[in-house]
């Protein structure tokens, strides 16, 4: 009993049940037929493109799936890169920073010196300190300069990667796009193809079987006969014509966007590349010109240490305790308005970054969504072939039922003991149903 | 799509089984076939399938803010337990409604001497059609008569998919089958990143599918040959013409599932 209860529910529930109107009783009592339609849809004219969209829907499963995998470990890589680069920017900041601090300091000590020098001042061993200052100063302007020669090498290169992998990822977007335009027109047309052939075998079908049957009379003469066959034949190259006609034209379309779509993927990859190529080039140049503001500032001179400052300011003339203070506040004020501007710098870096990070995240999902949304299109188209193709099937069944005087015909029985097999009957049926 | 990703039994029902000529077959006059989507469009249906989306809406938004925060444990359990509620009413509001159509069946069989009852969309032609006269037992304001005598004996029996799926050896068979095709899928996946043009990609997904056939034919197409020798003996020995999976039966048939899960252990 439950059995029965289960399977209303599931399509009460579901609104699954997909059917296909059984014919009218051939016969109240006589043998149970039954068909493996499955075996039979082998047969079918249009076999061939149910098995191209089989295919086209394996292809993108494992295809569709591969760019999405791909891309997802293409943005995990670029990601991966992005989040490097904002680390190495910091770093960067941090080091160039703490570099203009020196500097600064160096100058306003250098400043000040002079100041002392010039109000009659002169500090214990100034000569002597001078030197030494000078020499480190030098010491540590080269340095500084090496360093931020390194970082410009790193930066150059990790910008030549990332351009690279740009570069690649780019390509395979414009490529797979064209793939998917291409592919989509085929199964258009493919669709196309199909609903003719339909259409043409069931407007025949009835000339077509009246045909038949007259074939099948013993009792018809050799000129009828030869006159029923060559109308048969006519109506099979009338059918033939037609389908074939509609597939030399679709070959040619096809061809056609072929050469369009590789036009456009030469085009568009020639467009992207040029622009990603020289926005790379931009952000070297941007970078190199700030190297070299920075350290093109005059050579930092030997002077007064700043943390002396303090102790020789107390014992100054108030006037120039004040030209040494505002000394101080004038090399504070540039070095906060220089540093602002490094970490303005840095902050934009930042946000480009952020920005190139979500815009990955984005790319990524709408691949998969692309290649999701025709497997499920194709899917359907699939689906609608082959329940026309099980209407055709089911329609020669019926009449070979009627023919045979079979009380009921089944299809896909999963034993089959004392039934009458139409599968291979059928199957010939259908296979001349288009010819 | 591949074919062994159907289950074994609907795979069983495309290969050549035991074919006998017409002259042995028997004549059948006692199957009749019901239209289930034309039974679940009737309005008693229709209302409970509201009732059940509308519950389940509802649920759905209570459990859905309950989920929020809770631990992977947690959201499980809150699964599980969302399930046995939708269950619950399913239960409560097809149950008094599957009984009567399961009773106006039975008793629609009954008086039209029908053995067995199967779905509408296994019947190719023919069979008695007995939508309308269960359409109208349903619709009455009567409650419909369960019928006195048991269905007569059937010349049509039936197998437990599932059950039979769940047979160590051909469980076995299909996990490993499953295992080898996830392998396959990723190697394929490699391959058609690899790939530069349309024939190259063309080439890994022939590989791909013929991958596939052949391990199904190594692995998979022994215990189905088996399965369906044991179905085609268990028949035989019960004298029937005929069997279908156990989906598509809605009343009446015999069950062969113990037999044929009992010879292939």
């Amino acid at each position: 009993m439950n059995r029965g209860l289960a399977l209303v529910a599931l399509c009460a529930l579901a609104a699954c049940a997909k059917t296909v109107a059984p014919g009218t009783a051939p016969s109240s009592s006589g043998p149970i037929g039954y068909l493996r339609i499955d075996d039979v849809i082998k047969h079918h004219p249009l076999y061939s493109q149910l098995a191209q969209y089989d295919q086209n829907i394996d292809a993108l499963s494992l295809g569709g799936t591969v760019p999405h995998a791909v891309a997802g470990a293409e943005v995990k890589k670029q990601q991966a890169q992005i989040a490097k680069e904002l680390q190495d920017a910091a770093n960067r900041t941090r080091a160039l920073l703490d570099q203009k601090q020196k500097q600064y300091q160096f100058r306003e000590a250098q400043a000040i010196r002079q100041a002392l020098k010039a109000g009659g001042v002169s500090a214990p061993g100034a000569g002597a300190v001078a030197t030494q200052v000078t020499q480190t100063a030098g010491v540590q302007s080269a340095e500084a300069s090496r360093g931020a020669q390194r970082d410009f090498a790193i930066y150059q290169k990790s910008l030549a990667t990332q351009n690279e992998s740009e570069l690649s990822a780019m390509q395979r977007t414009i490529t797979d796009k064209a793939n998917r335009t291409y592919r989509a027109e085929q199964d258009r047309l493919q669709a196309k193809e199909a609903a003719l052939t339909l259409d043409l075998a069931n407007k025949d079908a009835a000339e077509r079987l009246a045909l038949k049957t007259k074939l099948s009379s013993l009792a018809l003469d050799d000129t009828a006969r030869q006159d029923a066959r060559a109308k048969l034949d006519a109506l099979d190259r009338s059918e033939a014509d037609a389908v074939g006609a509609m597939r030399n034209r679709d070959t040619q379309t096809l061809a056609a966007l072929q050469t369009q779509l590789r036009a456009q993927v030469q085009a568009d990859m020639k467009a992207q590349a040029a622009t990603i190529n020289s926005r790379a080039l931009a952000k070297l140049q941007n970078r190199e010109s700030d190297l070299r503001r920075q350290f093109a500032a005059p050579a930092m001179q030997s002077t007064a240490l700043t943390a002396a400052k303090p102790a020789a300011a107390q014992n100054l003339p108030p006037a120039l305790r004040d030209r040494i203070a505002h000394l101080h506040a004038d090399y504070q004020k540039q070095f906060t308005a220089d540093a602002q501007a490094t970490i303005d710098d840095f902050q934009k870096t930042r946000l480009d970054l952020s920005r190139r990070y979500a815009a990955l995240g984005g790319a990524d999902a709408a691949a998969g969504g692309d290649a999701r949304d025709q497997i499920a299109s194709l899917q359907r188209k699939r689906d609608e072939l082959y329940d026309q193709m099980v209407e055709q099937i089911k329609r020669e069944a019926t009449t070979m039922a009627h023919e045979r005087g079979l009380s009921v015909v089944v299809s896909n029985p999963v034993a089959e003991i004392r039934g009458v097999d139409l599968t291979d009957d059928v199957a010939k049926d259908v296979e001349t149903l288009h010819e | 799509m591949n074919k062994y990703r159907f289950p074994i039994i609907a795979a069983s029902a495309l290969a050549v089984l035991i074919s006998a000529p017409a002259a042995l077959a028997a004549d059948v006059t006692d199957i009749g076939f019901v239209d289930q989507e034309a039974l679940s469009a009737l309005p008693s249906f229709a209302s409970a399938n509201r009732q059940l989306s509308e519950y389940g809406q509802t649920l759905n938004r209570q459990f859905t803010a309950r989920a929020k925060g809770a631990s992977q444990a947690q959201q499980q359990k809150l699964q599980q337990q969302f399930q046995s509620e939708m269950q619950q009413k399913q239960q409560q509001l097809f149950g008094p409604l599957l009984s009567k159509a399961q009773v106006a069946i039975a008793s629609v069989a009954s008086s039209k001497n029908l053995s067995v009852i199967i779905d509408k969309r296994i019947v190719v032609a023919g069979g008695v059609d007995i939508t309308s006269n269960v359409r109208d037992l349903l619709t009455s304001p009567s409650d419909p008569v369960p019928p006195v005598a048991t269905p007569p004996p059937s010349s049509v029996g039936y197998v437990d998919q599932s059950a039979i799926d769940n047979v160590p050896k051909i469980k076995t068979a299909e996990q490993d089958f499953a295992t080898f095709r996830q392998s396959e899928d990723r190697s394929a996946q490699d391959k058609m990143k690899a790939a530069k043009t349309q024939s190259d990609r063309d080439a890994v997904l022939k590989d791909y599918r013929k991958a596939l056939d052949d391990e199904g034919t190594k692995v998979v197409k022994p215990v189905l040959d088996e399965t369906r020798g044991a179905i085609a003996d268990a028949a035989k020995k019960k004298g029937l013409s005929l069997v279908l999976d156990r989906s598509m039966i809605i009343f009446g048939g015999t069950d062969i599932t113990s037999d044929v899960t009992g010879s292939i252990k």
